[in-house]
């Protein structure tokens, strides 16, 4: 199955207020999209809205992956089905050590995707699971860490917990790394990280980036991508893409900033992703 | 079961007790002055409009029971006992005790220690041997028998019991393993623990509390802990409660200090129906401590009630409660934490916090820590949280591939992995994971290894021990009084 990720029409609501009024964009393997935008636009709200966050009520559209229309899927499904959300803003888990974490995560991603009854209403009974011996595990992950320049004491700490802006975006993109997701949406991945920061984390996504993996980079800043090169830019305004376009119009967006793309009026203001 | 013995409690049964097992006079009155105190005392009820506990145990049907249900055999350990020493402490013990029901089945002690002059026996051996002591000691200061209407029913029905006497200056490195089991169905157990420890002595010891009866007819475990610490000692006392659904468990537990001496006690509770416990440090002298790490699981309709005494009564004390807890089902846990800083209790310090976290929308917690300050120089604080578990934090674990509910036992394992990481034993630590784990529904068979296996294997530089914070909604309440 081609590895596509496809929105149509999509709207959402966050406690009953819209974000997202008809959002069309497709993501293939291999690609690399930006998503910009100013502040409020639904940016963010795209991405969780994709990883199913329950905060957010869809009220129209589609979100097809690998095929399936994923709307109706649970988050965990989704990332087993090789989705992969980085957070803006990665959650800290007091007690849980980030090894400990990313070996269940990953014994749960390698299950794949199972039906809802198996992946979501344990029946009952312990059931079995693949478990991933600890010696492999832990050489995983450290070709990983390897591969993305992260500290070895990461992993026996608290998941995020009292991480710096930037340990947590590293953090996030660890888990990306050992995941291996087919499409990730990284959202502002970028923010709050200092110039040096930015650049171990762009050449962390650089160093992944390939034929295998779809990136939807969700940024406010065309800083990054000094670093990250897109195969494609889009810009959204009021819940919708406006305007999209190649790795130049990011360069066009430093420019002019975003003003001129708002739009006039609801009919002209759709730019269909093409 | 062996057991001839009436049922319900009497004057009279306490005056048969006591015949069978031919105990001194003096034990006789003190058993019979406890039943008058018993019977004088009108059954605690608590607060209008808390959540009940101290109500539902008046209305307990304590004629229903046998007081006294001997082993059926006075030898042969039953198959739940034996599987679980298995499990228990297996080479690192120096010593094991094992009652089940009233019968002490198991006393042993390593003959260095023997040597050195520490003792361990049943409390009846030691009421023949040990009289003086005994007297002394006995639900004298530490637990006095009229503390409570349960104290004195206690008083009056103990029997089998832990007599353990470290000498001065003795050091009991490995630790001490008591089981106490609770076998028949519709019976009372009044399990009791005394421990003196002599100047600049230590002890660790382990004391479980464990049934192995099915059915519906309830029973009860009474236990009464004493504890005395005398100059510059050490007593670390871990207790692990793992009973049925059919068990009703009322257990008063304190520890008097002089000077320097410290307890730490550890508590694990985890089963029982209905469980009011009490538990207190008594810092009676200068510069002692005591430090209190207690955990709790509650589900289905369990009932719990914790009481927790920091009693500041000279100069320079230290106390640190710490409790966290999970709540599931419709289970109610009600927590009042008392710091009592007597007059001229100088120079304390004395903290206590509470944390519980809430699994399900019908259960619910009540948090009552209360400060009474007497002296003017001093550092005290409390803090209680309650709260829900956060609806982002899930959402992050399954956007890694997790489901919701293999989601929700990550989040309360790392919410009790700060206090399990301040047990000082490993075993009980892996133990007590396992039941978390295991009580926490039906898991994956390899979940609590993971969790085990991971905690202990990246062990290496810890992990974040004191990681309290937790992002979900919470109360806070902090006091903080210094010179007023």
């Amino acid at each position: 199955m081609e590895s596509e990720l496809i929105i149509k029409n999509l709207h959402a609501n966050i406690e009953g207020k819209p974000i997202l009024r008809g959002v069309d964009l497709v993501v293939k393997k291999g690609e690399v999209h930006a998503l910009m935008g100013p502040n409020g636009s639904g940016k963010s709200t795209l991405a969780n809205v994709v990883m199913g966050n329950p905060k957010y009520e869809v009220t129209d559209g589609e979100i097809w992956f690998k095929g399936e229309n994923i709307l109706e899927y649970s988050p965990d499904r989704r990332a087993r089905m090789r989705l992969f959300l980085a957070f803006q803003y990665p959650m800290s888990i007091p007690g849980v050590s980030v090894a400990n974490f990313l070996r269940r995560s990953l014994e749960a991603v390698r299950e794949g995707n199972k039906p809802l009854e198996e992946g979501e209403n344990p029946t009952g009974k312990a059931a079995k699971r693949r478990s991933i011996p600890p010696g492999e595990f832990r050489k995983l992950l450290q070709d990983k860490m390897r591969l993305l320049k992260v500290d070895n004491s990461f992993i026996n700490r608290s998941i995020n917990d009292g991480f710096s802006g930037g340990e947590k975006k590293r953090a996030e993109i660890l888990q990306m790394a050992l995941l291996e997701p087919e499409i990730s949406l990284m959202d502002e991945t970028d923010s709050g990280l200092d110039i040096d920061a930015l650049k171990i984390v762009s050449e962390s996504v650089n160093a992944l980036r390939g034929p295998n993996l779809g990136i939807l980079l969700i940024t406010h800043y065309q800083r990054m991508l000094n670093y990250i090169t897109p195969d494609y830019v889009h810009v959204m305004f009021d819940g919708r893409i406006v305007k999209s376009g190649g790795p130049e119009l990011a360069f066009e967006l430093e420019d002019k900033g975003y003003e001129w793309l708002k739009p006039t009026d609801e009919e002209n203001g759709v730019v269909v992703n093409g | 079961m062996a057991n001839n013995f009436p049922t319900g409690f009497s004057r009279g049964a306490v005056e048969e007790l006591s015949r069978l097992k031919n105990e001194p006079a003096w034990m006789l009155q003190k058993r019979l002055q406890a039943w008058d105190s018993y019977e004088q005392t009108p059954f605690p009820l608590g607060r209008r409009g808390d959540l009940g506990t101290l109500r539902i145990f008046s209305n307990f049907k304590f004629q229903q029971l046998s007081p006294y249900v001997a082993a059926s055999s006075d030898d042969t350990l039953s198959a739940p006992i034996a599987q679980s020493l298995q499990e228990g402490l297996v080479d690192q013990r120096s010593g094991l005790f094992v009652q089940d029901n009233a019968s002490v089945l198991r006393t042993e002690l390593s003959e260095e220690l023997k040597s050195k002059g520490v003792i361990l026996t049943g409390l009846d051996s030691a009421v023949r041997d040990y009289p003086k002591l005994v007297q002394q000691y006995f639900m004298t200061e530490c637990i006095p028998v009229a503390s409570s209407k349960y104290t004195a029913l206690h008083a009056a029905f103990w029997s089998g019991g832990v007599f353990l006497y470290i000498p001065k200056g003795v050091d009991i490195e490995d630790p001490i393993l008591a089981q106490i089991w609770l076998s028949a169905p519709a019976s009372a157990i009044f399990a009791h623990t005394l421990i003196i420890a002599e100047e600049l002595s230590s002890v660790r010891y382990v004391e479980e509390h464990n049934s192995s009866f099915a059915g519906e007819q309830p029973s009860l475990f009474s236990s009464v802990v004493e504890v005395y610490v005398k100059n510059a000692a050490h007593v670390e006392f871990s207790n692990m409660q793992d009973l049925g659904p059919n068990v009703w468990t009322i257990t008063n537990k304190n520890a008097v200090h002089e000077k320097d001496g410290s307890t730490t006690w550890v508590l694990a509770d985890l089963g029982s129906h209905a469980m009011l416990s009490y538990i207190g440090v008594g810092l009676l002298g200068n510069g002692s401590a005591g430090e209190l790490v207690g955990v709790f699981f509650t589900d289905h309709d369990q009932r719990y009630s914790i009481n927790t005494l920091s009693d500041h009564a000279a100069t320079a004390t230290n106390a640190e409660t710490l409790v966290k807890g999970v709540l599931t089902g419709e289970s109610r846990v009600e927590f009042d934490g008392m710091i009592r800083v007597r007059p001229h209790a100088q120079q304390t310090a004395s903290f206590l916090s509470d944390h519980t976290l809430l699994l399900s929308d019908s259960c619910r917690a009540e948090s009552i820590p209360g400060l009474e300050i007497g002296a003017n120089e001093v550092s005290a604080s409390h803090g209680a949280t309650t709260g829900k578990i956060d609806e982002e934090q899930l959402f992050y674990l399954m956007v890694r591939g997790i489901a919701r509910e293999e989601a929700e036992r990550i989040i309360v394992q790392g919410f009790f992995e700060p206090v399990l990481q301040r047990i000082p034993l490993e075993n009980l630590r892996a133990r007590l994971r396992r039941s978390i784990v295991r009580r926490m529904g039906q898991g994956y068979e390899s979940e609590t290894d993971t969790w085990i296996d991971a905690q202990e294997r990246w062990e290496v530089e810890g992990v974040d021990e004191y990681a309290v914070s937790l992002n979900s909604p919470k109360e806070d309440e902090e006091i903080q009084l210094a010179e007023y």
